[in-house]
């Protein structure tokens, strides 16, 4: 047998390999000196005596079975990711061995962690480069977390996660922005625990949290299950108080190009002078004027019509104008305005709070100051109490440790670093260091009189007797996150209902109700309360009295007879008491109004028989009294 | 309920007087009255504060809310606090708070004409009433240089800036806002009694007696030098820690000291904000307290003499 294939001489490794620049292949090199050319090339790279730019990337790819292609790619162009790595290969003292490596090349590279160890690497692969800190995998967000190598890596997660949400101080230069909302904390804190990419990215200049007194105890049974409660005079004196800023756009030329070009400018009635008050000549709201939730903040003059329209507010707290800006394209007739509220925010019941940790919680109480438990030695009532449940299944030390650590740099006056990874830095440096982090927090607390383990006997707030336990309290850095309920809570009695099935309708905003679902109807009847299920999917929903035709069984075709005798009624005399006038319905279709009946059923069932008519298919009703059917 | 009398005669003994800070210790009473007097000092004894701000011209970094609630927790001198009215039940006014029984009218005024930033501060706040002003926590006494102590900062303008304003002060307890409360810090603990088992101690080394006395975070014991015996330092530096017991225990040698709080005897430390003097503020604590003692005797003669307390009213539904 022959094969069919010529035979295919293995081809063996190649003399050269190509060399790339910027994608355009210029020229070869030997590839058994390529990767000290490499090495080299790598050398001019960091030191600036060569006209070799620091961010190059030398993109080398070894040969290798079903690898990439081999070559040397090297890359200048602008705009590549680069990040700086230490090259061990380059002796510190020599020059400077921060080089900057891209995406590429970093692949192909052999990168060790500074944590000591050698990560497995083999022999014949020694590392070439060094990352400047373990911190390096982390991004700018998770680099925030202190002591995040203490937590479950989940929690990790969800902080980072968390830290996007929080209400900080978002921007220096809010008098001049115009974002449709943003969310402002009013006496925002640094941290006293932090990690060196705190300082690095200038994170005190957008601060995100408070550093609140916490104690982690089970007390007045309103920090249960995730709930905190916080101490009311710590809000009154302004923990936690915040603004939301939310800018309205009111631009009339777009409207106008709609409503047949008729000339519209902002302008207020000189008639009706009842919003007066709030609305300027300008038709502007007067900076700094208080709105409550529907009053006019802003009028239309329309020129054609000369009608006036209000611009009402639509929030279900009051708002202060914070800013008015417009438009002087048109100096004549002002077409576009922004008109920026300031919606204040203090802590209430049902907002949320996080500490840096995943350990998120929504207050529940807003407890009084006396209340409160307090320390006999320093009188220190706590801000904040959450519950200790919070934190075995959780596991998230560096909590624990934050509340020691920044109770110590409190007491110190200083800052305490709490990068993450950095005991693994140390032991290169000095291998004598063998104390360990706690014993570092403790001691700092002993020294100022504290417990070592960051515990202290508290007394009742309301008794005024010792409490059972010591209890673990200290500062905690938590943030405040834009959860509000103010934006969230929804609550109905009556109300519209949909006009074609006369239910409530659905929708905070419109002041809708909660839909009470099948898994709902499920749980009231698993439970027998069926009375109760009744009145909510009946009665206080869709409840009708309908007139049904016993003879021809639709509930269509009943129509109302104009009584004729109503106009006697009034004649005969005004003294007769109104008297429920029988309503005089006959069916349309047996053309007489003998078995009429009145039958209850939700509207929507009559909407159903509407329907299904319209589908030329009718629906007949056996009508039957009670249980003698 | 006749029978045993529960009565007892509290004993007073004051330590250190300032003006704003106070210790004293209380003897033979309960809990429950060191801890009224307590509650009652941090909040319900009336100051006055500024609850009405009339924003005229703002042009400053912060906002009208912020200046408002800045000047609100600006400690003023309130010795009238007590003969005055709450606004919401004077009869002289339609409690709209501008009548000289209930309220103090303050006026701000400051514009920035340089360069330089300027600070208002609760010195600029001009009181319409001299005994009520913004506390002056400038020492005499202290050897600081007092030139750079212009006050509480309520904001700061630049050049062009101007604030202008109207506050309307009304009496208040702290139970309804913090602003009122004229307690910093009040807090009392139990005096500790601590014996030294003096024979089991002369079983421990100097050395195990050094460990002893500093395996409590604070100086409670200490060594003489002379006789190398351990005693007693400071009693009352003791945190109810149980610090030196599990040491006592983990050398072995329980019950080398005993410690036991006195169920009857408190020490007190009071730091005020400023608004009343430490002292007053214990006697008009005592003074609510007996104010709402009284309300408690009448309303256990009859239910509904509820409306006819006045003032009291107030303090009897919690403000």
């Amino acid at each position: 047998m022959t094969p069919s294939l010529p035979k295919l001489v293995q081809a063996g490794p190649p003399e050269v390999l190509h060399v790339l620049l910027d994608g355009r292949v210029v020229g070869s090199i030997a590839s058994d000196i390529v990767e000290k050319a490499v090495i080299h090339l790598r050398r001019l790279k960091v030191s600036a005596t060569f006209a070799i730019p620091e961010d190059l990337e030398v993109g080398y790819i070894p040969l290798s079975m079903g690898g990439a292609y081999p070559g040397l790619y090297l890359f200048t162009s602008a705009s590549r990711f680069v990040r700086p790595v230490q090259n061990i290969l380059i002796p510190p003292e020599e020059s400077n061995n921060i080089e900057f490596i891209g995406p590429f090349e970093q692949v192909y590279m052999e990168i060790s962690c500074p944590d000591g160890g050698d990560g497995g690497r083999k022999d014949v692969f020694p590392a070439t480069h060094e990352e400047i800190h373990p911190t390096g995998i982390l991004s700018v967000v998770a680099n925030l977390t202190p002591w995040s190598d203490h937590n479950q890596s989940p929690r990790n997660m969800y902080q980072c996660q968390m830290g996007k949400q929080t209400m900080g101080f978002s921007c220096q230069a809010l008098n001049s922005r115009a974002d449709q909302k943003l969310y402002h904390l009013q006496t925002p804190q640094t941290p006293i625990v932090r990690t060196k990419a705190y300082e690095k990215y200038n994170i005190d200049e957008y601060p995100l949290g408070t550093n609140a007194i916490v104690a982690v105890l089970a007390y007045s049974g309103y920090d249960m299950e995730d709930a905190m409660v916080l101490n009311k005079s710590s809000v009154d004196r302004g923990m936690c108080r915040g603004y939301v800023y939310q800018t309205e756009t009111i631009d009339l030329t777009e409207q106008n190009i709609r409503s047949d070009r008729s000339q519209r400018s902002f302008g207020r009635s000189n008639l009706d002078k009842s919003s007066h008050h709030l609305i300027d000549a300008d038709g502007l709201p007067y900076v700094g004027q208080r709105i409550s939730p529907n009053d006019p903040y802003c009028s239309i003059y329309n020129e054609i019509t000369s009608k006036v329209t209000t611009n009402k507010l639509k929030a279900s707290e009051p708002v202060y104008v914070d800013y008015v800006a417009v438009d002087v394209k048109n100096k004549k007739h002002i077409q576009k305005a922004n008109i920026r509220f300031r919606h204040p925010r203090n802590p209430i019941i049902g907002d949320k709070f996080s500490s840096r940790h995943g350990q998120k919680g929504v207050c529940s109480q807003l407890w009084p100051d006396t209340d409160m438990p307090f320390s006999g030695v320093t009188g220190m009532r706590p801000d904040l109490i959450i519950n200790p449940h919070a934190f075995p299944s959780r596991m998230t030390i560096a909590m624990l440790l934050e509340s020691i650590a920044a109770k110590g740099g409190a007491l110190h006056g200083n800052f305490v670093d709490a990068t993450p990874f950095s005991s693994s830095m140390k032991k290169k440096e000095s291998e004598s260091e063998s104390s360990s982090l706690v014993d570092e927090l403790g001691s700092m607390l002993v020294a100022r009189g504290f417990n070592y383990h960051g515990v202290e006997v508290l007394y009742s707030g309301v008794y005024g007797t010792e409490l059972t336990c010591e209890i673990f309290i200290g500062p905690v850095y938590y943030q405040r996150l834009r959860h509000m309920v103010s934006d969230k809570f929804q609550v109905r009695s009556t109300g519209t209902v949909d006009q074609v099935t006369r239910q409530p309708i659905k929708g905070r905003k419109r002041g809708g109700g909660i839909r009470f679902g099948e898994m709902e109807r499920d749980s009231l009847l698993a439970h027998g309360a069926s009375y109760l299920l009744h009145d909510r999917l009946h009665t206080s929903s869709d409840h009708h009295i309908a007139d049904v035709c016993s003879l021809c069984g639709s509930l269509l075709t009943t129509t109302l007879i104009q009584s004729h005798k109503k106009a006697v009624r009034e004649m005969i005399g005004r003294d007769l008491p109104p008297g429920r006038a029988p309503k005089k319905v006959a069916c349309v279709a047996c053309q007489t109004s003998k078995g009429m009946e009145t039958v209850a059923m939700p509207y929507v069932f009559r909407y159903l028989a509407a329907e299904l008519a319209a589908m030329n298919i009718k629906m007949t009703l056996q009508l039957s009294n009670g249980a003698g059917a | 309920m006749e029978g045993a009398s529960y009565q007892r005669f509290p004993k007073i003994k004051v330590r250190t007087v300032r003006d704003d800070f106070m210790k004293f210790e209380l003897r033979e009473t309960d809990p429950s009255i060191a801890n009224a007097l307590r509650r009652v000092m941090i909040s319900e004894v009336p100051t006055i504060a500024i609850d009405l701000v009339e924003i005229e011209v703002n042009s400053s970094v912060l906002n009208d809310e912020f200046i408002a609630h800045r000047l609100g927790l600006i400690p003023l001198t309130s010795e009238r606090a007590m003969g005055m009215r709450f606004s919401r039940d004077c009869d002289a006014c339609d409690g709209d708070g501008q009548c000289e029984y209930c309220s103090v009218e303050f006026h701000l005024r400051a514009k920035c004409i340089n360069d330089q930033t300027l600070d208002v501060t609760s010195k600029d706040l001009y009181s319409s009433d001299h005994t009520v002003v913004p506390v002056d926590f400038t020492d005499s006494s202290s050897g600081f240089d007092n030139s750079e102590n212009r006050g509480i900062i309520i904001v700061k303008l630049r050049r062009g800036q101007e604030l202008i304003l109207r506050a309307i002060a009304r009496k208040g307890i702290g139970k309804d806002h913090a602003k009122w409360s004229p307690a910093a810090t009040v807090t009392f603990m139990y005096e500790p009694e601590i014996y030294i088992n003096e024979e089991l101690m002369e079983t421990l080394t100097l050395e195990e007696k050094k460990e002893f006395v500093e395996s409590s975070p604070t100086k409670v014991f200490d060594i003489n030098p002379h006789t190398q015996q351990v005693y007693v330092h400071d009693a009352e530096a003791y945190t109810y820690d149980d610090e030196v017991l599990k040491k006592a225990e983990a050398m072995g040698k329980p019950g080398l000291v005993e410690i036991h709080a006195k169920e009857d005897s408190f020490i007190f430390t009071v730091e005020t904000t400023g608004a009343i003097k430490a002292s007053q503020l214990f006697l008009n604590a005592i003074e609510v307290l007996k104010q709402k003692l009284d309300a408690v005797r009448l309303s256990a003669d009859t239910v509904e003499a509820d409306e006819q307390f006045g003032e009291l009213g107030a303090h009897m539904r919690g403000g």
